[in-house]
């Protein structure tokens, strides 16, 4: 299919401000290339993240969500990262029985100090959701009155 | 099933004492074989209750509720205990709440009825089409017996008994304060296939199946207004500010009102399947809140509404939870 090797998904991504953001920031200051279909929002910890947001983003066209917080036990906040680790997976089972592509929707833990992984976890997840094309199902549509 | 003079006998005595209020049961309905709940302030009101299997309302939903009354300014809230009637099923919707400390449980007086399950009203309107007049259900052995217009007729039990109760693991209570008959033994148990067909499928196939169903929802919120975990005072559904679903019936808002709805009772739904019998255009709600019950069960090894000792699913973690699946 053509207009799927075309297709430049957008990705909207939930960093957490203590961990991930940091290390997006690192991949930036180090001049580490990544594709840029991310839009970051920056949360302050990835246990902020309402399963409603995913849903949110999904619905104002966001062909694939990324929550990144803290790996376990170095959250900012001591837990809250277990408990997205919770929410998310139920999250992602649950879309996935509604029908959407379990690429669409992914978690990460990435520290500050990792840049290099923060560029492996975007093409990984750029890839994966540009495999499976852009996501229809709950778009908005603009009404025109 | 339990002797409907005793029932009527203990109500009498519950809502003459003083430190109750009322004794939320169930009456005749007004037509058919239908059954309604029935809110009984004084003695001599408690002649109307009866059971039998057409009680399917689930009355815990109303213990919220009344919990919810405003009070006007001057007045005291009366304090008294709420007294309630509550199957096998029901009663894991007061374990639940109690887990959540929705309230507390001094504020409740549970009158447990063992339960050998209950009609699906679809099932038999569909078999006895427009029975005006009341008629009367009753579950002999394994068939349902049910009197109308002078005339009896008998139905194999499994023909008319509700879905959720060919998959009920707590027949008996699990709350009470005085148990109505002798305890029931467990008589199903759920294997999840109905949901495990439904998860094979392709992607596609999934979606196709939901945008169908999430197509005719017309948001009316009875799924929501009928059940007995969906009592937060502030609702998602309903707020403006952030306004988290637009109103408009289209396939987008309908699936984000889905998605909300059952993600709100991960964990917390106890399968009383109210929300699948008061839907009006029969979206299959248990297949959504099926799979987070499953889930929880698979991943977690918990079930709703079974300990009021057991912490919220999702306000709670495990440093080993699994966690393959993130990048
Ligand atoms: S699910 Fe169990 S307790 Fe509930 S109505 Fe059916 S048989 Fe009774
Ligand atoms: S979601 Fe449905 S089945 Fe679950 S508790 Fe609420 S009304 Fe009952
Ligand atoms: S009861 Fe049915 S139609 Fe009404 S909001 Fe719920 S799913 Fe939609």
């Amino acid at each position: 299919m053509a207009e799927k090797t075309d297709f430049e998904p957008n990705i909207v991504a939930f960093l957490c401000n203590w961990c991930s953001y940091a290390g997006a920031d690192l991949a930036g200051t180090s001049r580490i290339q990544y594709p840029s279909n991310v839009r970051v929002i920056r949360v302050m910890c990835s246990g902020r993240v309402n399963p409603l947001f995913v849903m949110n983003a999904l619905q104002q066209g966001a062909d694939g969500v990324l929550i990144s917080g803290c790996h376990p036990g170095d959250c900012h906040y001591m837990q809250g990262n277990y408990y997205a680790r919770r929410r998310f997976n139920l999250m992602r089972n649950f879309l996935e029985y509604l029908g959407v592509e379990p690429q669409r929707v992914r978690m990460s833990w990435v520290s500050a100090s990792e840049g290099a992984k923060w560029k492996e976890v975007i093409e990984e997840v750029v890839n994966g959701v540009k495999e499976v094309g852009p996501m229809d199902q709950f778009k908005r549509r603009q009404l025109n009155w | 099933m339990v002797d409907v003079n005793k029932l009527r006998e203990k109500a009498k005595e519950v809502v003459s004492r003083d430190d109750v209020r009322l004794l939320i049961g169930y009456r005749p309905g007004t037509y058919g074989f239908r059954a309604r709940p029935a809110f009984v302030q004084g003695p001599d009101e408690a002649d109307e209750l009866i059971f039998t299997p057409a009680c399917v309302n689930n009355l815990a939903t109303y213990i919220t509720l009344e919990e919810k009354l405003p009070v006007p300014r001057g007045q005291e809230p009366d304090l008294r205990k709420v007294a309630v009637m509550v199957k096998g099923c029901d009663s894991r919707a007061l374990v639940q709440q109690m887990e959540e400390k929705a309230y507390d449980r001094d504020r409740i007086l549970v009158l447990g009825i063992p339960c050998t399950g209950v009609v699906d009203m679809a099932k038999v309107e569909a078999k006895f089409p427009g029975v005006l007049q009341r008629g009367e259900i009753a579950l002999e052995g394994d068939r349902f017996v049910l009197s109308f217009n002078g005339s009896k007729e008998e139905v194999p039990r499994e023909e008319l008994v509700a879905d959720k109760c060919l998959r009920c693991r707590y027949p008996t209570p699990l709350v009470y304060d005085e148990l109505l008959d002798e305890a029931v033994e467990r008589f199903a148990d759920d294997d999840y296939s109905d949901i495990a067909e439904l998860e094979k499928r392709a992607a596609a196939e999934k979606w196709a199946y939901w945008e169908e169903k999430f197509s005719r929802c017309i948001r009316c919120y009875s799924c929501r207004n009928v059940c007995p975990m969906c009592y937060c005072e502030d609702c998602v559904l309903d707020r403006l500010q952030p306004q988290w679903m637009r109103r408009s019936v289209d396939i987008s808002e309908n699936t984000a009102y889905h998605v909300s709805r059952a993600y709100h009772l991960a964990g917390r739904c106890i399968q009383c399947g109210e929300c699948q019998r008061v839907c009006p255009v029969d979206i299959p709600l248990m297949e959504l809140n099926r799979k987070f019950y499953k889930d929880v069960e698979e991943l977690y090894d918990y079930e709703p509404g079974t300990s009021v000792e057991n912490p919220p699913l999702l306000s709670t973690f495990k440093v080993d939870d699994r966690e393959d699946f993130i990048l």
